[in-house]
């Protein structure tokens, strides 16, 4: 066994033969390395190539992505109104760009000569100076050639085939609805954001990545805002005035249905050049409103126990007071009660009862109405009133009565005549969509019964006086008018009147409050040259009521009115 | 001769391979849904843009000052009077009312449907029971035109059907029932 293992394990061949198998071996090892590196080499190309093509894969487009949910997202957040009607929103435009580095040679920057392509571009804008666009064309200037351009024009563009001649989509504010509520949204100057309206106030929150993905809902209504704007406008043109402002007012929740200030400007245009009548005659004209203020100075009375007997005669003489004089545009005899008072809109006994209730007590319900102050609405442009400081003298009391010496804009007028018919509640206006929660408690000037009797006499005005032709049939509408003359240069101008009408319906059931404001009426064939609020501003609600009241949810009915049965035989005398 | 072993590992490289390739063929796959997902992303936006297009052109166009001048030119109308409100079914029943002993006798308009099998071929006089043909019958001409031409505006106005609703007539309408189509 032991001699077996020793013959294996000692081979018995020669020793060059040894060497020669050695020699194999190592041979052959190092082509085996050979192959192994070569494979290798082949190995690590391979996986650098892999690499390379998963990064181009994977990494290589990821920047220029975006999600299909930012892409969607517009550059500025949409306005809508309070039923989803855009009036304001981002849209997508062309502009006309001049690039002259677009061929990448050192050659002209067009193909064809610069006068042939001004031609060309003349035959699509038939505004531009041929003569001026070839030289600009020819300056190898880069620069815009025009901001917007239509779509069919940028196709016009495209087919001329001149690549130096760039289509860049922008994005453009653009308001569906023209001229429409203009004062109310402003408009957008490019860089430098929102202007004058709601655009400005709600400048953040379009603007915010975050939420300007949710259209904002203003509490305007399209429909009541053409009715009121058109209406106006007729009304306008009619007297011949220089301006006209009006306001539709939720009473319950202040929500303003409709504002319009005319002359009006166009947000389309505005942006780029400003714009002229900017001047919103709603929330920053301040006005003497005049007799309009009569039933807010007799509410207070009301309100303060002076005038409890409605029947009770008055002094309609004129009253003497200082070294003033107040007297009735037309007497209507020697005495009246308190609602003839209102339906012949007299000045003397409406300063009598701004007398007996004192100035203290009248400027009390004036401050409680928000006189004093800038009117509580969002828009920046918001009037001071002009206010009497200081205590108040007999004259300025007897005067504010009858809405002389005090000058507010119409919404601080919207909103005193809403808090007067809705049960006595002030509440702040609004131009934002309110959820019925959110309505402000608002605080309470007037009484309920104060309130319950201004709608009787509201509506009797419209029955039997200066407001008989804003008694649109079937829809209670009960206001009072008031012309004023406009102050100037210290005393007041004879031929420029402010006339308004201030006006709620249903007055059973009151829902919204009208005013309307005209701003110098002439005497026209139209209003039978008369300049005073029953022919001019009147006429106007008249006329906007039935319109509006169908769309606002309220129904004419000829059946049914406000009871005035107790109040009608002190001013209906048959 | 291959052993087990090998055999062993030659299947396993085998069944590598394979995995590697369904690898590479699955995500080939991927990344053709992700860029068919892109295309449909993209379609997408431009449908999207597209109708913001069109919708506020379509706003624009019908703008209320538009739709206002419109309507003062062409189609006149205007609010809807309190008459014509009903307020509940008790006063739809009250039109409905017995007529007084003095009223006059109300208007009634003849009127024939032109449904299924209603027609029986082209109207005959009713004295001679010979065809007749209707002069607006093959006219291109506005029924109400016709009738406006023929007997004036006031028997519009007479009537007790509103203005709007006797003017809606399309003269589609009316040739159909004319010629007994």
């Amino acid at each position: 066994m032991t001699a077996m293992a020793a013959a294996a394990a000692v081979p018995s061949l020669p020793a060059g033969r040894v060497q020669r198998t050695n020699l194999r071996a190592q041979m052959l090892w190092t082509a085996r390395f050979r192959v192994l590196w070569v494979a290798l080499g082949f190995v690590l190309v391979t996986l650098i190539a892999m690499v390379r093509i998963a990064s181009l894969a994977f990494a290589g487009q990821a920047p220029e992505r975006t999600s299909l949910e930012e892409a969607l997202l517009p550059p500025r957040g949409e306005i809508t109104d309070r039923n989803g009607v855009p009036l304001a929103r981002a849209f997508p435009a062309y502009a006309l760009w001049f690039d002259p580095k677009a061929m990448g040679d050192e050659g002209s920057p067009l193909v064809r000569s610069p006068a042939e392509v001004a031609r060309e571009l003349k035959a699509i804008f038939p505004d531009i100076d041929e003569a001026r666009m070839a030289r600009r064309l020819a300056s190898g200037r880069a620069g815009y050639l025009r901001r917007r351009i239509l779509p069919e024009e940028a196709n016009k563009v495209f087919a001329l085939g001149e690549v130096a001649l760039e289509i860049p989509r922008e994005t453009d504010r653009h308001y569906p609805q023209g001229t429409l509520a203009a004062h109310v949204l402003g408009y957008v100057v490019e860089d430098e954001g929102g202007k004058l309206g709601m655009e400005q106030v709600l400048d953040q929150q379009l603007s915010d990545p975050a939420k300007r993905g949710e259209p904002v809902a203003l509490s305007l209504d399209v429909r009541v805002q053409g009715a009121l704007e058109d209406e106006l406008r007729r009304g306008m043109l009619a007297t011949n005035a220089i301006g006209a402002a009006g306001i539709v007012l939720d009473v319950d929740t202040g929500e303003v249905m409709a504002m319009a200030s005319l002359p009006e400007f166009d947000p389309n245009v505005a942006g780029a050049s400003g714009a002229r009548n900017v001047f919103n005659r709603v929330t920053n004209g301040v006005y003497e409103l005049g007799s309009t203020f009569k039933p807010i100075s007799v509410a207070a009375a009301m309100d303060a126990g002076v005038v409890r007997d409605l029947s009770k005669p008055w002094n309609a003489a004129p009253v003497a007071v200082g070294r003033r004089t107040i007297k009735d545009l037309k007497p209507k005899g020697a005495s009246l009660n308190v609602p003839q008072a209102l339906v012949y809109s007299s000045n003397t006994v409406t300063a009598r009862v701004a007398d007996a209730l004192g100035p203290e007590r009248l400027r009390r319900a004036m401050i409680d109405l928000g006189m004093d102050s800038r009117p509580f609405i969002e828009l920046p442009a918001r009037g001071k009133p002009i206010w009497p400081g200081g205590r108040w003298s007999r004259v300025t009391n007897m005067t504010v009565s009858y809405g002389h010496g005090l000058a507010v804009t119409p919404l601080h007028l919207a909103s005193a005549y809403a808090a007067m018919v809705n049960g006595g509640i002030w509440r702040p206006s609004t131009l934002m969509k309110l959820d019925p929660a959110d309505v402000p408690r608002g605080r309470r000037v007037f009484k309920e019964s104060t309130s319950s009797r201004m709608r009787q006499m509201l509506r009797m005005i419209s029955l039997y006086g200066t407001g008989r032709s804003a008694d649109a049939p079937g829809y209670r509408v009960g206001g009072k008018t008031g012309s004023a003359e406009k102050a100037s240069g210290g005393g007041y101008a004879k031929t420029s009147l402010i006339s308004s009408f201030a006006a709620a319906f249903p007055l059973d059931a009151p829902r919204y409050v009208v005013v309307v404001v005209i701003d110098e009426p002439k005497g026209t064939v139209a209003s039978s040259f008369q300049r005073t609020a029953a022919y001019t501003a009147a006429p106007v609600v008249g006329r906007l009521v039935p319109r509006i009241g169908p769309m606002l949810g309220v129904q004419p009915d000829e059946n049914r009115d406000v009871d005035i049965s107790d109040l009608r035989y002190l001013v209906d005398k048959h | 001769m291959i052993t087990g072993l090998q055999a062993r590992s030659l299947g396993w490289m085998a069944v590598l391979a394979i995995c590697l390739a369904l690898v590479v063929v699955l995500s080939f796959k991927v990344h053709a849904v992700k860029s068919e997902v892109l295309l449909a992303e993209r379609e997408i936006l431009s449908l999207k843009r597209e109708t913001l297009l069109l919708e506020t052109e379509f706003e624009t166009r019908a703008s209320q000052r538009q739709l206002a001048a419109w309507n003062a030119v062409e189609f006149g109308y205007e609010a809807p009077r309190a008459d014509q409100f009903l307020d509940g079914e008790r006063q739809l029943a009250s039109l409905g009312q017995r007529l007084g002993p003095d009223a006059p006798a109300p208007i009634m308009l003849a009127r024939a449907e032109a449904g299924n099998g209603a027609d029986s071929g082209p109207m005959r006089s009713p004295l001679s029971g010979a065809p007749v043909t209707l002069a607006s019958a093959s006219s291109e001409k506005d029924a109400g035109e016709v009738f406006t031409e023929a007997f004036g505006d006031f028997l519009i106005e007479a009537s007790p059907i509103r203005a709007a609703q006797a003017k809606t007539v399309s003269p589609k309408g009316i040739s159909a029932k004319g010629v007994g189509e």
